[in-house]
């Protein structure tokens, strides 16, 4: 173990939602930095395609497949047996409110639990999200970073992700402070890389059959996966960082802009209208009041929290992560716009 | 009005969103087993109190007052009958309860109480379908239909969403004598049952897996569906429901002696199939006139409503809410009659033991 480390090589570490798009990059990332003893939960239904592509060369290591519901408390449980580090990583595609709620927080109190009934945990290592923060009193432009305000008018900001992960992050919380549990937080910006083909909605929409470009100038809170999957894996061995929150973005990053021009021109060409933040922002003035006074004819899909927080545009910075968990990108911006750009042409050339 | 609900799943937001547009009404406490789902719902929406037990609901909703069940089917007939115990008029979400014993049990402890019960068939109350009522107690038919047909598609989507909703093997739905059907298929026989005059029709059905459903491995599952009803020698039906055939119809066709009538509930347009006939070439050119001006009337109404703010997604569940509460009140019937909640499920329970 490193002097820095509360984690050995031998410690059986678990990584809930292992076969996702970050999920798989983190088990890559701790193989690779020599933890052998893992344990990848599951749906039963999930594609495993990406853990059986990275476990292939992998004989030396100890890897047990779980495959399992986290709403069951009893798979919870085994999930958690004998467990030095959790990285939870599992989340629900939901698009309602109350199926964000309950694959998001239920799964979470259901694992949090079943750690304090097998109690060895050194840590778990909650991945929230970029979308918890709230931007309204920050100006275009100001920085947001950990210390910043999180939102907490979910209804008015209509975004069923942002109150599913705001409130996993609150019960994390809650159970450290009340029954000791070691946990840290990692929110990711935008995470782009192989295995996703879209364009970040902070660049803008496709909702009504046109592309819609409203990031304009904004700097993008961009992390490659490989990079934020280091710090996540940071996140969880390294000691001293209990109750702290770090948000992964990567350094250099491009504005909403440059990397629209970069797709068009390396993934596929389709054209865009660009609509300035404040035109588009008083856009959501009018939806959000034609939505209240019609009762929901509407839904406030398009609001003003929503605007702001996706393409208001602010400073990223990474200086946190940097300094406290010694994480730095292991990829480049532009070998990581390379990866993601032919994994993204090849994956639409294979559908055309 | 004393509202209370009971599961504060998915289809409870629809609920209360729907809730919170009626005048009057006031949703005085939500539970759930897990009670952090009924915290979260509280949190969003403007009710009194959070439960996890039921009793203590009962107790705040209070005797006259009314419980909206919107948890899994298993658990439908158990609740309801608490509910009617305590003294409140009963929602039920749709399917009514897990097969036509159950809700007959049902049905006889509310009249036994002299409270009121409904199903959740809000699909009967949409803008066209209550258009279409008025028409056919109007006569537009030349008397009750003789034939019907009613689609009722769902979309799976691609493979990898159809994989991860069917994937749990201990998900609810599993549990249900007609699996996957049992859960969806109530509002599209409900549309026939209303015009059914008898109450044991014969029923044959058809059933399948589709071809993507067996592509990811799921042999248990049917979600093609095919069934004829005949009602003696009176009323004959066919009802479809099918997660692949393009586009996903939900509709109903009735047929009378003199027109017919197509009521979409998708584009929200009814259509009257006018049974004269014309002349020679006039058959060709003066209906399908007669037709496009039908379409361009249901696009004025609809934008109409719309202007209105009337034109809701979720309208047909409001209505539906507003007439049980005005039965609740003693000003007027139960919206749905008893006699077509228990056709829908005995229906439902002959098609499931057929597959």
């Amino acid at each position: 173990m490193s002097a820095n480390q509360i984690v050995t090589p031998h410690d059986l570490i678990l990584v809930t939602g292992a076969n996702g798009f970050i999920g798989s990059r983190v088990v890559r990332t701790l193989l690779d930095r020599g933890f052998h003893n893992l344990r990848c939960f599951v749906r039963p239904s999930g594609n495993m395609t990406r853990l059986r592509d990275l476990l292939v060369d992998r004989k030396d290591a100890r890897i047990e497949i779980v495959h399992g519901n986290l709403l069951s408390r009893e798979d919870c449980e085994k999930a958690a047996d004998g467990i030095a580090v959790i990285y939870h990583l599992a989340a629900g595609i939901e698009k309602t409110f109350p199926g964000s709620f309950m694959n998001s927080v239920v799964t979470t109190r259901n694992l949090l639990e079943a750690v304090l009934k097998k109690g060895c945990l050194k840590r778990i290592v909650n991945v929230s999200s970029f979308a918890v923060y709230s931007n309204m009193n920050i100006p275009r432009g100001g920085v947001l970073d950990e210390s910043c305000e999180l939102e907490s008018r979910f209804m008015e900001r209509f975004e069923a992700y942002a109150f599913g992960k705001a409130k996993q992050d609150e019960i994390v919380q809650e159970y450290g402070r009340k029954h000791g549990i070691p946990y840290v937080i990692v929110r990711p910006g935008a995470v782009f890389g192989p295995g996703k083909i879209g364009l970040t909605g902070r660049v803008g929409i496709d909702t009504f059959g046109f592309f819609i470009h409203l990031g304009g100038s904004n700097r993008l809170p961009l992390t490659y996966v490989d990079n934020c999957a280091e710090a996540i894996v940071l996140a969880g061995i390294v000691e001293g960082v209990e109750g702290e929150v770090f948000n992964v973005v990567d350094d250099g990053m491009p504005t909403s802009r440059e990397f629209l021009k970069m797709y068009k021109k390396r993934v596929r060409s389709f054209r865009s209208i660009f609509i300035p933040y404040s035109l588009f922002y008083g856009l959501c003035v009018l939806w959000e009041k034609y939505s209240r006074w019609s009762e929901g004819q509407l839904p406030p899909a398009f609001n003003r929290r929503r605007c702001a927080a996706e393409w208001k545009g602010n400073r990223y910075p990474n200086e946190k992560l940097k300094r406290l968990l010694g994480w730095k990108p292991k990829v480049s911006y532009d070998e990581g716009v390379r990866r993601f750009s032919d994994f993204a042409r090849t994956q639409k050339e294979n559908t055309t | 009005m004393k509202i209370g609900i009971i599961g504060c799943g998915k289809i409870a937001d629809q609920h209360a969103d729907q809730l919170l547009r009626i005048p009057g009404c006031e949703i005085v406490a939500v539970c759930d087993s897990e009670e952090l789902m009924a915290k979260q719902l509280y949190e969003r929406f403007p009710v009194k109190y959070y439960f996890r037990e039921t009793e203590r609901l009962l107790d705040a909703v209070g005797p006259g007052g009314v419980v909206h069940i919107t948890t899994p089917p298993l658990s439908h007939y158990e609740l309801g009958l608490i509910c009617l115990d305590a003294g409140c008029h009963v929602y039920m979400e749709k399917p009514f309860t897990v097969n036509a014993t159950e809700a007959a049990s049902l049905i006889r402890k509310a009249e036994e109480k002299n409270l009121k019960v409904t199903a959740g068939h809000n699909a009967q109350f949409t803008h066209a379908s209550c258009r279409m009522r008025e028409l056919v107690r109007g006569g537009y038919l030349g008397g009750p239909p003789f034939h019907m047909e009613a689609y009722y598609c769902y979309d799976l989507g691609d493979q990898a969403y159809a994989k991860a909703l069917l994937g749990d093997s201990g998900h609810w739905v599993r549990k249900l004598p007609g699996k996957l059907l049992h859960n969806i298929i109530s509002h599209g026989i409900s549309k026939i049952t209303e015009f059914l005059p008898g109450e044991n029709p014969t029923v044959i059905a058809h059933g399948f897996p589709s071809q993507l459903l067996r592509s990811i491995g799921e042999k248990d599952i049917v979600d093609e569906l095919r069934v004829i009803i005949a009602d003696g020698n009176e009323v004959t039906a066919y009802f479809t429901f099918s997660t692949q055939m393009s586009p996903k119809l939900h509709q109903l066709r009735l047929y009378g002696p003199k027109n017919g009538l197509i009521v979409d509930d998708d584009h929200q347009t009814l259509v009257q199939l006018n049974g004269s006939t014309y002349k020679s070439f006039l058959e060709q050119f003066i209906p399908p006139w007669i037709i496009a001006k039908e379409y361009a009337g249901n696009f004025f109404f609809n934008v109409e409503k719309f202007i209105r703010r009337d034109f809701h997604s979720n309208h047909g569940m409001k209505i539906l809410f507003e007439s049980f509460y005005r039965s609740v009140n003693g000003e007027g019937p139960v919206p749905i009659p008893y006699k077509e909640i228990l056709l829908t499920t005995k229906i439902m329970d002959n098609i499931f033991s057929q597959l």
